[in-house]
């Protein structure tokens, strides 16, 4: 293989038990999003935006999904005979078979894999947020430190903080210490778990590690601090553009609904890093003779014969005569039959409202209602 | 098995879509909100389990090149059989009105030789339909024809360019003419044809290169066995700017667009990666087709809307097909009008044809 200097390791195996029904069929990563994407294109296509042209995506949980959505990375243009996408599952060896017991432990795994490329530097991403982000410009500042180790971070409110990894950094912005989750954050620098490190340094902290029987075998938890301990340059790049968690159903939700802004922060509709998806190919979405769509999302192939109002209506979805689809997502290929009514809730993929039923969520700030994929709903 | 290859004759113009055809070919002509009329015969080959298809280029061929590329999107850009793209000759096109020039296939011979299948499967780009070649090679292996021309009965558009079967009890072709008998059963620009007969045609007629192959099976319709095989479902004819608004309006009907669309024979077309539409608070929109990618904050009933279009507010748009990364401006009224791509509609501005007599407004136009 021809030598790469950055290749990118996307860390796509966990299970998101945070996102409920949403993930009890399918990886977190291949979660829908935003009406046409799932959650790893914005990953992928920041890789292909930032000319990372190498991808290696380890999966476990669910992967069939996830799987059959990434193909050979064509989609992304990550179908590079020189590099391109690799979905890397686990695998047995001689002396047997066991799963990715951990981040760290999961890469590890693969460094042969990291090897065939013979690689300057490794990019470690994890493939649940929403962020358009060039790597280079991170790359750049990791180079000009001559860093083991870049941590890309973002200000949050200090009330915020403890629920992140937080840095402390000195007037260099090299990190002096590191803090998982801490009750008394020193900083407001959150750790957006993206990671630059130089491979020979990522390369002998994974051995090191993998010998250690009492390690978890976590970024987070043991490989930086790791580092931190043994006096290694690490440094903390600024990110200033918009990025967020989708991992829980509030933040995802909430991620998508301001998506329906005028001008939303997250903008997909710019020409400039571009957000690629592996689409399906269905026709343009036909809208009714009585229906009613405001201030929604809606994708290819939909049909709406109600009523759509400040909500994501993803592809294939069908809302039925006199159904209302109100502060709510619809995943691809819902279908929310005659009269009923959607309110404050998500209806996972090729899931069913049944006609005349009411799947509704609460007021403001109270829960709200989701439906797992393939899933039915009648009134009671 | 028959063994089949498909052919898809795009090398056709006309300038009876008042500009919408000055610097493209037919076969590209936007269609249904993200289509190219070209799109319609790739994706029937290609769902008939047909994997060699050669297209006869027309002499713009730029817009069409750059929609299809390599056939990528339609799994056509393959080891074993593949797109292949037939240079198609260049003069006496715009007048001659030909779909299946002989010439074209004169020279392109080497690929029929090498294709070495049974039967091709040829199709013109003038006809927006979803067929399944197999049924037909089915028919066409039965009854032991030569060639079988596929027909819709019951058709007349009102066109010079279109062509009528006349038929015996048992399907046999006796005469190909260009009005309708009261059968009315219209050629619909395509048909099947063994390999070796269409090779042989290209010998016997070399010095005739300037027929069209249609006449030839006319010349001959009493020397060999020419069959009609009856399609039922929706076509749309494409032959002018009217019946190409009339066209793409057959789609707003659910049983137009679930015959075309079918989940299991799918028009394929170049993927563009466009956001969703997005509709504003304001927007209202009613019995429509809409693309990805728009943003709407206007009035559209009864419309077709390409990829990218931005309806600003207060505008309306009314029984109208407004194509790719069109604006149409605050207040501006729309009625009748098909906008090819990237016009721009100015604020205000208030413009339209009748259903029978649409006006059509040019590529990258101001009005």
């Amino acid at each position: 293989m021809r030598k790469k200097e950055c290749i990118a390791m996307l860390l796509a195996g966990g299970q998101g038990s945070r996102l409920g029904p949403l993930t009890r069929k399918n990886a977190k990563p291949a979660v829908a999003f935003g009406g046409k994407y799932r959650i790893i294109d914005f990953s992928l296509s920041n890789c292909i935006n930032s000319n990372i042209d190498t991808v290696g995506v380890l999966t476990q949980y669910k992967p069939l999904i996830l799987n059959s959505y990434l193909g050979n990375g064509v989609a992304w243009d990550l179908d590079n005979p020189e590099g391109g996408l690799h979905i890397l599952p686990p695998y047995a060896t001689e002396s047997g078979g066991r799963w990715y017991n951990g981040t760290a432990d999961a890469i590890y795994r693969n460094m042969d894999f990291i090897e065939r490329y013979d690689p300057e530097y490794v990019l470690v991403l994890s493939g649940d947020h929403l962020y358009k982000m060039d790597y280079n410009e991170m790359l750049t500042f990791h180079k000009k430190n001559n860093a083991a180790l870049t941590v890309s971070v973002i200000q949050v409110p200090m009330e915020d903080a403890s629920r992140f990894g937080v840095m402390s950094v000195d007037g260099d912005m090299r990190i002096t210490k590191f803090e998982e989750k801490p009750p008394k954050p020193e900083s407001n620098l959150a750790s957006m778990g993206i990671y630059i490190f130089s491979w020979p340094v990522l390369r002998n902290a994974l051995i090191a590690d993998h010998k250690d029987p009492d390690s978890s075998k976590d970024f987070g938890k043991n490989i930086i601090p790791n580092l931190l301990n043994a006096g290694e340059r690490l440094f903390a790049y600024t990110f200033s553009g918009y990025w967020k968690d989708v991992g829980t159903i509030d933040s995802y939700y909430e991620a998508q609904m301001s998506l329906l802004d005028e001008h939303p922060d997250f903008n997909i509709f710019e020409s400039k890093m571009r957000i690629f998806s592996n689409a399906n190919m269905l026709p343009p979405h036909y809208i009714g003779s009585n229906a009613v769509v405001e201030r929604s999302l809606v994708c290819n192939g939909c049909e709406v014969l109600g009523t759509a109002k400040n909500s994501i209506i993803s592809y294939d979805a069908h809302i039925g005569i006199g159904a209302v689809v109100e502060d709510a997502i619809l995943l691809p290929g819902a279908r929310v039959e005659a009269g009923a009514r959607v309110f404050r809730a998500i209806v996972g993929e090729n899931a069913t409202i049944e006609a005349g039923a009411c799947f509704c969520g609460g007021t403001e700030k109270e829960r709200i209602a989701v439906l797992g994929d393939h899933g039915r709903y009648a009134s009671v | 098995m028959t063994t089949m290859v498909g052919l898809v004759s795009a090398n056709y113009n006309r300038n009876t879509f008042d500009g919408l055809t000055e610097d493209r070919p037919v076969a590209s002509l936007p269609f249904g909100g993200r289509y190219r009329l070209v799109d319609f015969p790739l994706s029937n080959m290609v769902n008939s389990g047909i994997i060699t298809v050669g297209l006869i280029t027309p002499y713009l061929y730029r817009s069409l090149m750059d929609h299809v590329g390599v056939g990528k999107e339609w799994a056509l850009s393959r080891k074993v059989g593949g797109m292949f793209i037939l240079p198609g000759s260049i003069y006496g096109l715009k007048s001659m009105n030909s779909k299946f020039l002989l010439r074209d296939l004169i020279q392109n011979r080497p690929f029929l030789e090498r294709a070495g299948a049974d039967v091709i499967a040829v199709s013109g780009v003038d006809k927006v339909m979803n067929i399944d070649y197999r049924e037909v090679a089915k028919a066409h292996e039965a009854s032991g024809a030569d060639i079988t021309l596929i027909y819709k009965e019951g058709m007349a558009p009102a066109d010079p360019g279109e062509q009528y079967l006349e038929l015996t009890d048992t399907g046999r072709v006796t005469a190909i003419r260009s009005t309708p008998d009261e059968h009315k059963r219209c050629f619909i620009s395509s048909f099947l044809i063994n390999s070796d007969l269409l090779l042989s045609f290209t010998k016997w007629y070399e010095a005739l290169g300037y027929m069209d192959v249609m006449d030839i099976f006319a010349e001959n319709l009493d020397k060999m066995v020419v069959c009609g095989y009856k399609y039922d479902g929706f076509v749309g004819v494409v032959n002018d700017l009217s019946s190409y608004m009339d066209a793409n309006m057959r789609l707003l009907d659910d049983e137009v667009r679930s015959e075309l669309f079918r989940r299991d024979r799918p028009i394929t077309t170049k993927v563009q990666d466009s956001p969703p539409t997005k509709y504003l608070g304001a927007s209202s929109v009613r019995h429509s087709l809409v693309a990805s990618g728009c943003i709407i904050e206007g009035r559209v009933e009864d419309s077709i809307i390409f990829r990218g279009v931005n309806i600003k507010k207060g505008a309306v748009v009314k029984n109208c097909v407004i194509m790719q990364n069109s604006v149409i401006g605050e207040n501006a009224r729309l009625e009748n009008v098909v906008c090819d791509k990237y016009v721009n509609v100015k604020n205000g501005v208030q413009t339209s044809g009748s259903p029978e007599k649409p006006i059509a407004v040019e590529k990258r136009r101001e009005i």
